[in-house]
């Protein structure tokens, strides 16, 4: 048989090992080439931070356990191999207590090190945020499938995108309104549960102006996957700050002019049943009691919002215009319902949604 | 000096049984033989590996590339539910099963299990679990609650039909797993050879007697949850229903408190074979043989008491996230000691590294990964991001495939050649090894980098500028070479089980008392009951003047089990029981019940 061929036999012994380690390479090049637009690795939050700091203190603790394993594993496989036609039995070697001690202790040792730290960090995340500093609280919920937002003291009830303010803290009061979920942006720090009849608490002070994507990180049925969030941290002045974008939001929606597309749009919107799942401040509100478990996010302002249907689509006329016609074509499941809207109408209340930014 | 030829000589036991096994289906219908039940088991769980992994297969297909559509919402999710449910339970926990099925009396020199119509009955139970809870796809669709089943997920406004058949399931395997372990506990506390003290137990045996009690006392508190939810959505109770006072945190913690000893469960078993197979083709002694027994033993009790770590994200509050923090940092200790006793043994060694010993020694490291990546999300401020991530997924693959797996692909090449009489093709053997590992790594390795970028689970699509898709790729690319390697094992078996060279009683030089006997062993097992003197008894008689094994003059006279039909037949009454909570058909259930009933009486009142 050719297995006894000792060149063959070391070729076919050495030529998997090579060829992973080459595949790997070449494969880790490809993928650190990638942009990583959700990396744990880079917060932009205190918590983040925190987050980060055990990884980079785990990990280095873990390589080191690592490499001392790998290289006795190594070694010895390497090393003490039955060569043929040697018989000699081994010495009978049955453990040495020394060695036991020795690789029960040091580890424990290395345990506490690690939690005494573990204990101190939890205990950080726990605080409570300064209640002499400026604090935006924003209640937010989770639904099949999308994220709704309470600003109670502002006054506004947006979805999807959470706008907040750098340098300033921020709360979130965390719940659910059907089944379990979880919300995560990982530039921001850890994801918590959002669970029906519990308030979560969760808490950070975000330092990069930016947008940042996240999505729900518990299974919550079919459309699971295509529930997304996005959070916008807004400057604390300027054209663009965090006030200037509560300012907008506290306003009614704005009025179409008459005869325009947008207000045919509107009549549309208000004739084809959006309303049973749907409020537009000044043109027909949902009381908060009157919301059902189908009920939908708060149009006033979508026109706004950079993405629609939890950070699904881009938000262009075209895409609302699908997503109106046929919603479970995009997202399984979607509890939305399919209104049967002509190529028409539904490109009319797009535009007329998407005007109200 | 001695040798396994002396063994030879000896005559056979007289027999006493009521009724000789018959041939055929209804043999296997109604043996009570533990190695006809090890063999049932083994093939069910290698049915359960080739579901789970076509599962796995078609789920990767959807994974490749981003923005896919070919299994999408709840087809993924189902997917994903089954194949976790699948190789938990269909796949690993049997093919734990069939071993200690098989080489637990074996290897402490007994006839049979302690109660061998209930070892039966756990086989039934178990098979007409696995049956009920696929044929969801043929009457509903499969559950998609994710194996971890968190309520309200699976009550009835949110979860489909398929979730009743998935903790019916689930509940039948339960109580299979539980009569198992008591069962098993009994025997191997009972029915060892004369001189086989706790310390000479083999440490396969012990930890599957660890095992044991996890399932006896892990499995109720599971059995407990699935009852509330089979309440909730069958009676309209109120167990997880947030909005009349119910709390869905109640699932969790009865879930995980058999979830995690579950993982050990699944794990412990593999360290054992590990602890047989390294110092077998070591020719060397495991190093720090009591070390390795008490700290599996440790693990044992130190798992119930970690279960909190899978709830880091809930909500728990910063002294219970603490707590556990500190548990589950705690069990690195004795794990660590396993590894480190490992390498003791392989320093020194004489390595022979036929395809077991490969899978062994590479055991060692992948899941020394395993556990170095949990230790990292032992800490929960760092868990926060890790939870519900690839990372989690990348950890506990390379635990349960890297180890639990590879542990049990490493005890088929080592124990298969008892069954059958037959070694496996080591030529396939080693290209099922390379090709396995490689996929492996390649499947699992990227997931760390997934998680680290934000890659939620269970999600069936993923947008194209998230920056995973090379990894995602790749994962699917290595899925490609695992089935391949896992087919190539499937075809080892079966030729070589016909073809492949015969093994003869003890074709590696072992240790145990398994090896001193024919393979196939015969019906009674062993001719003679043998008196043990040390923990490497057959070794001992081998190669340690002194310790020989003496063949005894007189036949023994033994008592062996009559088959039975009784163990079946309750099982298939349990089945009727769920059948009627499934489909509303009380008078099935009714039915059910007083057949259980009336069975067990006449089971009791069964001559053997
Ligand atoms: C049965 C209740 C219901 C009805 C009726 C309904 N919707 Fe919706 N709508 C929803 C829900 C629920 C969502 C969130 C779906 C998701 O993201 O999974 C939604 C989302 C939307 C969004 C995306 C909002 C965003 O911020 O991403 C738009 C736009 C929208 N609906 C427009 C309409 C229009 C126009 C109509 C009438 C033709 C309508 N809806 C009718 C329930 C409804
Ligand atoms: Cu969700």
């Amino acid at each position: 048989m050719t297995w006894s061929l000792p060149h063959f036999r070391r070729a076919v012994a050495r030529a998997p090992g090579r060829l992973l380690a080459l595949v790997a390479l070449a494969l880790l090049a490809i993928a650190c080439n990638e942009a990583h637009p959700r990396n744990t690795l880079q917060p932009i939050a205190d918590t983040g931070d925190i987050s980060a700091w055990f990884y980079h203190m785990l990990l280095w603790v873990d390589v080191v356990i690592l490499v001392l394993v790998m290289g006795v594993w190594t070694f010895a496989v390497l090393k003490y191999r039955q060569r043929p036609g040697d018989t000699e039995l081994p010495p009978q070697d049955f453990g040495n207590h020394k060695l036991e001690l020795i690789w029960t202790v040091l580890p424990t040792i290395i345990v506490i090190a690690i939690t005494v730290p573990t204990v101190g960090g939890i205990f950080k995340l726990a605080e409570r945020p300064d209640p002499n500093q400026k604090i935006i609280v924003v209640e937010i919920t989770g639904k099949q499938w999308w994220w709704e937002f309470d600003y109670i003291k502002e006054g506004i009830n947006t979805a999807n995108e959470l706008h907040v303010e750098a340098g300033t803290q921020v709360l979130l009061h965390m719940t659910s309104a059907d089944v379990i979920h979880a919300w995560w942006v990982p530039r921001l720090g850890g994801k918590r549960d959002a669970t029906p009849g519990r308030r979560q608490d969760m808490h950070f002070i975000a330092r990069e102006v930016g947008t940042f994507d996240g999505q729900c990180a518990e299974l919550c049925g079919a459309s699971h996957a295509l529930m997304g969030t996005r959070i916008i941290v807004h400057p604390p002045a300027g054209e663009d700050s965090y006030q200037h974008w509560v300012e907008e939001q506290q306003e009614k929606a704005k009025e179409p002019a008459a005869g325009s597309p947008e207000e045919k749009g509107r009549k549309v919107f208000l004739e084809k049943g959006c309303v049973a799942c749907h409020s537009i401040a000044g043109v027909a509100e949902l009381a908060p009691g009157a919301r059902s478990r189908t009920s939908g996010p708060n149009l006033t302002h979508v026109g706004g919002r950079t993405r629609i249907a939890a950070n699904t689509l881009e938000n262009n006329v075209d895409n609302l215009a699908k997503w109106i016609k046929n919603p479970q074509s995009i997202k399984p499941g979607a509890l939305m319902t399919n209104l049967g809207l002509t190529d028409e109408d539904a490109k009319a209340v797009a535009t007329y949604l998407f005007s109200l930014k | 000096m001695a040798s396994i030829a002396d063994f030879a000589g000896a005559q056979p036991p007289v027999y006493h049984q009521e009724r000789e096994s018959k041939y055929g289906l209804s043999d296997w219908l109604t043996t009570v033989d533990h190695k006809k039940i090890g063999i049932l088991y083994g093939i069910s769980g290698l049915a359960g590996l080739a579901v789970g992994g076509l599962e796995a297969l078609l789920f990767r297909i959807q994974l490749a590339q981003p923005d896919q559509h070919i299994f999408v919402g709840d087809q993924f999710n189902g997917l994903v539910t089954m194949h976790a449910t699948t190789m938990v339970f269909m796949a690993v926990m049997p093919l734990i099963a069939a071993i200690s099925n098989y080489f637990v009396p074996l290897m402490i020199g007994a006839r049979d299990v302690a109660f061998p119509r209930l070892n039966a009955f756990s086989y039934w139970t178990f098979l007409f679990g696995v049956l009920l809870m696929h044929s969801s796809l043929i009457f509903a669709e499969f559950p998609a609650a994710g194996w971890t089943g968190y309520a309200p997920l699976t009550t009835k406004p949110y979860g489909a039909g398929g979730i009743d058949f998935w903790w019916a399931g689930l509940a039948m395997l339960a109580i299979s797993s539980m009569i198992a372990g008591v069962n098993f506990v009994v025997t191997i506390l009972n029915m060892r050879a004369p001189g086989m003290t706790l310390m000479r137990v083999p440490v396969l045996a012990w930890m599957i007697l660890v095992v044991q009690f996890l399932l006896a006392f892990s499995f109720p508190p599971v059995t407990v949850g699935l009852i509330l939810l089979a309440f909730d959505r069958t009676f309209g109770s109120v167990f997880y229903e947030t909005s009349m006072g119910g709390d869905p945190h109640l699932w969790q913690h009865l879930f995980w408190l058999f979830g995690h000893p579950e993982v050990y469960v699944l794990i412990l078993p593999s360290m054992g074979i590990v602890s047989e197979v390294l110092p077998v083709f070591s020719r060397k002694p495991l190093f720090g043989h009591h070390a390795v027994i008490f700290s599996g033993i440790f693990i044992g009790f130190v798992g119930f008491g970690v279960w909190g770590h899978h709830m880091f994200t809930s909500g728990m509050g910063p002294i219970a996230d603490a707590a556990f923090a500190v548990t589950t940092a705690i069990i690195a200790v004795p794990t660590g000691v396993k590894i480190f006793n490992w390498l003791g043994t392989l320093v020194h060694a004489k390595m022979r590294l036929t395809t077991a010993m490969l899978f062994a020694v590479t055991f060692i490291p992948q899941f020394t990964i395993g556990g170095l990546s949990g230790v990292m999300h032992a800490s929960p401020p760092l868990d926060l991001q890790q939870h519900d991530s690839y990372f989690v997924v990348a950890h506990f693959h390379y635990v349960l495939v890297g180890g639990a797996l590879t542990g049990l692909f490493a005890g088929a090449y080592f124990y298969l050649p008892k069954i059958t009489g037959r070694l496996l093709d080591e030529t396939l053997g080693k290209i099922h090894f390379w090709m396995f590992i490689i996929g492996f790594n390649l499947t699992f390795f990227p997931m760390h980098l997934l998680g680290n970028n934000g890659m939620p689970r269970r999600i069936f699509t993923y947008p194209a500028d998230a920056g995973w898709n090379t990894e995602n790729m790749i994962g699917t690319i290595g899925v490609v070479f695992q089935v391949v390697s896992v087919l190539i094992f499937f075809y080892n078996m079966m030729v070589s089980s016909k073809k492949g060279a015969v093994a003869g009683s003890d074709p590696w030089d072992a240790n145990t008392l398994e090896w001193m006997i024919p393979s196939p062993p015969p019906v009674h097992n062993f001719d003679f009951t043998p008196v043990v003197l040390s923990e490497r008894p057959l070794w001992d008689h081998k190669y340690t003047p002194g310790f020989e094994i003496t063949v005894p003059a007189q036949r023994e006279e033994i008592h062996m089990p009559s088959y039975s039909w009784r163990p079946i037949i309750v099982s298939g009454f349990v089945l009727l029981v769920l059948i009627g909570l499934l489909s509303h058909i009380w008078a099935l259930s009714v039915v059910g019940g007083v057949g259980i009933v009336v069975g067990v009486y006449f089971w009791v009142s069964e001559p053997v």
